[in-house]
């Protein structure tokens, strides 16, 4: 009896403290900074090395470059670049391995969508989704040497 | 209400009866609508949660919106259920569970059927309910169903007994089966001459019996959750299922009401200087305690297991509450007869 | 005479109580189970198969969907794999934040266990003051990696990410915290005595059996029997901090319920520890060559999770994937024994008993 007296006072004073839940849809989830969300994608920096399709575990991403327009310039632009966000874990090794920073987490992370369709990004929406980015993109696994930084 | 019962049974007599039911009926509907929303908002406080708020004003709508989904919700029925059974079985749980209010008094002047053999027949009424648990678990054809419904009829009937007998007590005090002799028979000005402390040991068994007769945690093994994915009414949807879960809560009111007559004293204010306020205030005061305790318990506490809920009421509550019997007479026999 | 028959049920795969899609087909006697057939398979993903054409650093992610209550626990063992075959040096640093990470992942999964136990006997409210509390390990965990439940956090040869400043503080702040909540817990649950008719004397067995059927962790300390990995073959740092490995007698669901409680607290104690003790500055990252790839070979490690041994088998042909990985899930060692247990028990004491063993179907299923 008294086990259960102790556990009704611990529910009673539960009902005056103060609640723990968000409003969420109506007041935005702020993550901390490391967070990983949806890609962001920079197109300008990009070298068309492959390295962050070579490392997904998924297979997720897909890219294709083509010469670049510059015949001053050496190397290759970027052409395509999609990510299946069907499959996509976030599992932020893509960042990691970029030498140039050219992909890197965004705080974004609402990904429902109606149709499986929309889960296709192309380089342009990552390229739009820019906000909230990552600041701290710890690229351990990177070569120290990838080139264009 | 009184006046009309008493009269011979005319078609216009019969209409203002009849009116005067749907009255009540809109008022019980009112009650079970927001007394599930009470639930939800007490038990989200107690788990530091908000509860329902995104439905009208402070979600004060939300209940209605989930009828309201039930009601336009697809009616199925499983093809190999035995339908008749199948339908009847709602329609036979609300029945009587509404049928007993009708012996409630609420005030001195606000009551409906003044029957003499009041309890008696909120008793034996309330036990049908059990009935249409378990036709409604057998007709549904589902295995987990069918356990529900066993376990119901298992509990119902050792229930039934010392909650039956727990109020042998107060009869006794009172005299009478009227549950308004009852509450007449508690007027002593102060809270303790109500019948819960005289017949403190009456009093708890009668809670532990009314809770398991409620279904409600720690007794709702009928429809045991974690066990039994949602008991008899597994297989139920849509308005059949909202007659189960009405059925349900019209017996927290009715026995809230039940325990706020029988023990708490009615309409009767806790002190003599406190007689200015109205008695349906007292009354309603009482009837929401009862209410806000039974939703803190399912707050609180996990459920029991059919074997121990069993000794439960035959090993300890049985015996507990013929002794109170036991106890009751010899104490009228020894000091009030002579 | 009445006739009677068995009554052939099936539990799961959509059940409330299975904690995800798990199965058994039970044969009932009345309420009496006379046979129970676990199926498992139905969160199949071949993680070991999908493995072999992956390398190192690619496995690490699908390690955390193995046993995706405690994430940290499962990137240890498959690391700590590949640094045991390659001899690998991981700076002092790196390892204590490992060793933090994974003490407060054994905080948070018992939590989870804790409040989803409760919720199968019936009571609601633990389960959220188990997840309330299991948030801030989880929102430590967000700011320390950037991620709430699949963390990919460690690398072969150290961490991915450092702590974050001030990150330390906060879980010093959470110790104190969790160590109250833990008398609250007691008070709401521990000393109800529905809860202990429910778990006391149910789902015994005795030393032999469980050693018998190889079950470890909470299952088999409950028997009494001494065994820790930590303590047994300390790796990491285990070897530099006090703590107790709390014991059972009997070996009921009552002893298993207290054992993971009281682990809770040593787990704070050796935070505690840790915290003291961190080091000031140094490397998360030891030196790796750039593609990993062990020597041919093979190697087991085992550690100690939250539900019991885990274990990585590696062999490797030298190159950089593995030739074969295979993973000792403890929740599917551990769900063998439960056949023989449910015999002769009730249809409740299926959901106290299988709850008790403390399985997450990603693990056993893997």
């Amino acid at each position: 009896m008294k086990g259960m007296l102790q556990g009704l006072g611990v529910t009673l004073k539960a009902m005056t403290a103060p609640k723990v839940t968000t409003s969420y849809p109506d007041v935005p989830f702020v993550m901390p900074d490391r967070f990983r969300g949806i890609q962001h994608f920079i197109p300008d920096l990009c070298i068309v090395c492959n390295q962050c399709a070579r490392i997904c575990p998924t297979d997720c991403i897909t890219l294709t470059g083509k010469p670049n327009p510059d015949p001053e310039k050496k190397g290759k632009v970027i052409d395509t670049f999609d990510i299946n966000f069907e499959i996509c874990i976030l599992c932020d090794l893509c960042t990691e391995v970029c030498p140039t920073e050219a992909i890197v987490m965004s705080n974004h992370f609402e990904l429902a969508a109606f149709s499986r369709d929309d889960l296709f990004k192309d380089a342009q929406w990552l390229t739009d989704n820019n906000t909230l980015t990552r600041q701290d993109n710890n690229n351990i696994g990177a070569p120290a040497k990838g080139g264009g930084k | 209400m009184q006046p009309w019962l008493n009269q011979a049974l005319t078609w216009s007599n019969a209409l203002v009866l009849f009116l005067w039911v749907v009255v009540f009926l809109f008022i019980v509907l009112g009650f079970v609508t927001y007394a599930i929303y009470f639930e939800r908002k007490v038990i989200g406080w107690m788990q530091l949660r908000i509860g329902p708020n995104r439905v009208g004003p402070l979600g004060l709508l939300q209940t209605v919106a989930d009828i309201f989904k039930l009601l336009i919700k697809e009616d199925t029925i499983p093809r190999k259920a035995d339908r008749v059974l199948f339908i009847i079985a709602p329609a036979l749980a609300y029945i009587p569970a509404f049928s007993v209010l009708a012996v409630i008094p609420y005030t001195q002047k606000l009551y409906f059927a003044d029957l003499n053999v009041g309890l008696l027949y909120y008793v034996a009424l309330s036990g049908i309910s059990t009935l249409a648990i378990v036709l409604g678990g057998w007709a549904s054809n589902n295995k987990y169903a069918l356990l529900g419904g066993m376990r119901s009829a298992a509990q119902m009937i050792s229930y039934e007994v010392p909650l039956v007998i727990s109020v042998v007590g107060v009869i006794l005090l009172s005299g009478s089966l009227n549950l308004r002799d009852i509450v007449a028979a508690q007027d002593g000005g102060w809270f303790w001459d109500w019948n819960f402390l005289p017949q403190i040991i009456g009093f708890v068994v009668f809670i532990i019996a009314a809770v398991s007769e409620l279904n409600r945690t720690p007794f709702d093994l009928p429809e045991a959750e974690s066990e039994l994915v949602a008991g008899y009414h597994v297989e139920y949807s849509g308005f059949r299922f909202a007659f189960f879960m009405l059925s349900e809560y019209v017996y927290v009111y009715a026995i809230a009401a039940l325990t706020t007559v029988l023990f708490l004293g009615g309409w009767h204010a806790p002190a003599p200087f406190l007689d200015f306020v109205p008695g349906i205030v007292w009354f309603l005061l009482k009837f929401a305690f009862i209410v806000f305790f039974l939703f803190w318990i399912r707050a609180t506490m996990p459920r029991i297991r059919v074997d121990q809920l069993m000794g439960l009421g035959w090993k300890v509550l049985l015996p507990v509450s013929l002794l109170n019997v036991f106890l009751t007479a010899l104490y009228l026999e020894l000091f009030i007869k002579n | 005479m009445i006739r009677t028959e068995e009554l052939l049920l099936n539990v799961g795969p959509q059940h409330p109580s299975t904690h995800g899609v798990f199965r058994i087909i039970v044969k009932l006697d009345g309420e009496v189970i006379t046979e129970a057939t676990p199926v498992m398979g139905y969160l199949h993903r071949g993680t070991e198969k999908i493995a072999e054409n992956l390398n190192f650093t690619q496995i690490i992610p699908y390690t955390d969907r193995m046993d995706y209550v405690s994430a940290m626990t499962n990137n240890y063992v498959l690391v700590h794999a590949v640094e045991t075959m390659m001899g690998l040096e991981i700076p002092e640093r790196a390892e204590y934040l490992r060793l933090i990470v994974m003490e407060l992942q054994r905080v948070a999964s018992h939590l989870v266990w804790w409040g989803t136990y409760l919720l199968d006997i019936g009571a609601m409210s633990p389960f959220l003051y188990a997840f309330r509390d299991r948030e801030m390990i989880i929102d430590l965990f967000n700011e320390l990696c950037g991620a709430r439940l699949t963390y990919n956090y460690m690398r072969v040869g150290g961490v991915k990410w450092d702590a974050p400043p001030g990150w330390l503080d906060k879980v010093r702040d959470f110790i104190p915290y969790m160590e109250n909540k833990l008398i609250e817990y007691d008070k709401l649950v521990s000393g109800n005595e529905i809860f202990l008719a429910r778990i006391k004397g149910v789902g015994q067995y005795d030393a032999d059996t469980a050693i018998d059927y190889g079950l470890s962790g909470a299952n088999l300390r409950c028997t009494g029997v001494d065994f820790d990995i930590r303590k047994a073959e300390p790796y990491s740092l285990y070897h530099l901090f006090e703590f107790d490995v709390p014991l059972g007698q009997i070996g009921d669901c009552y002893d298993r319920y207290r054992i993971r409680l009281e682990e809770i607290r040593q787990s704070l104690r050796i935070l505690k520890q840790a915290l003291a003790q961190f080091p000031s500055g140094g490397d998360t990252m030891g030196k790796v060559p750039r593609v990993i790839r062990p020597p041919a070979g093979e190697v087991y490690v085992r550690i100690e999770s939250p539900r019991g041994e885990i274990g990585c088998h590696i062999v490797s042909k030298g190159k950089a994937e593995p030739y074969r990985l295979k993973f000792r899930r403890p929740s599917f060692v551990n769900l063998q024994i439960l056949p023989k247990l449910l015999v002769g028990e009730t249809m409740t004491n299926l959901i106290t008993i299988l709850g008790g063993i403390d399985i997450v179907v990603g693990e056993v299923d893997c």
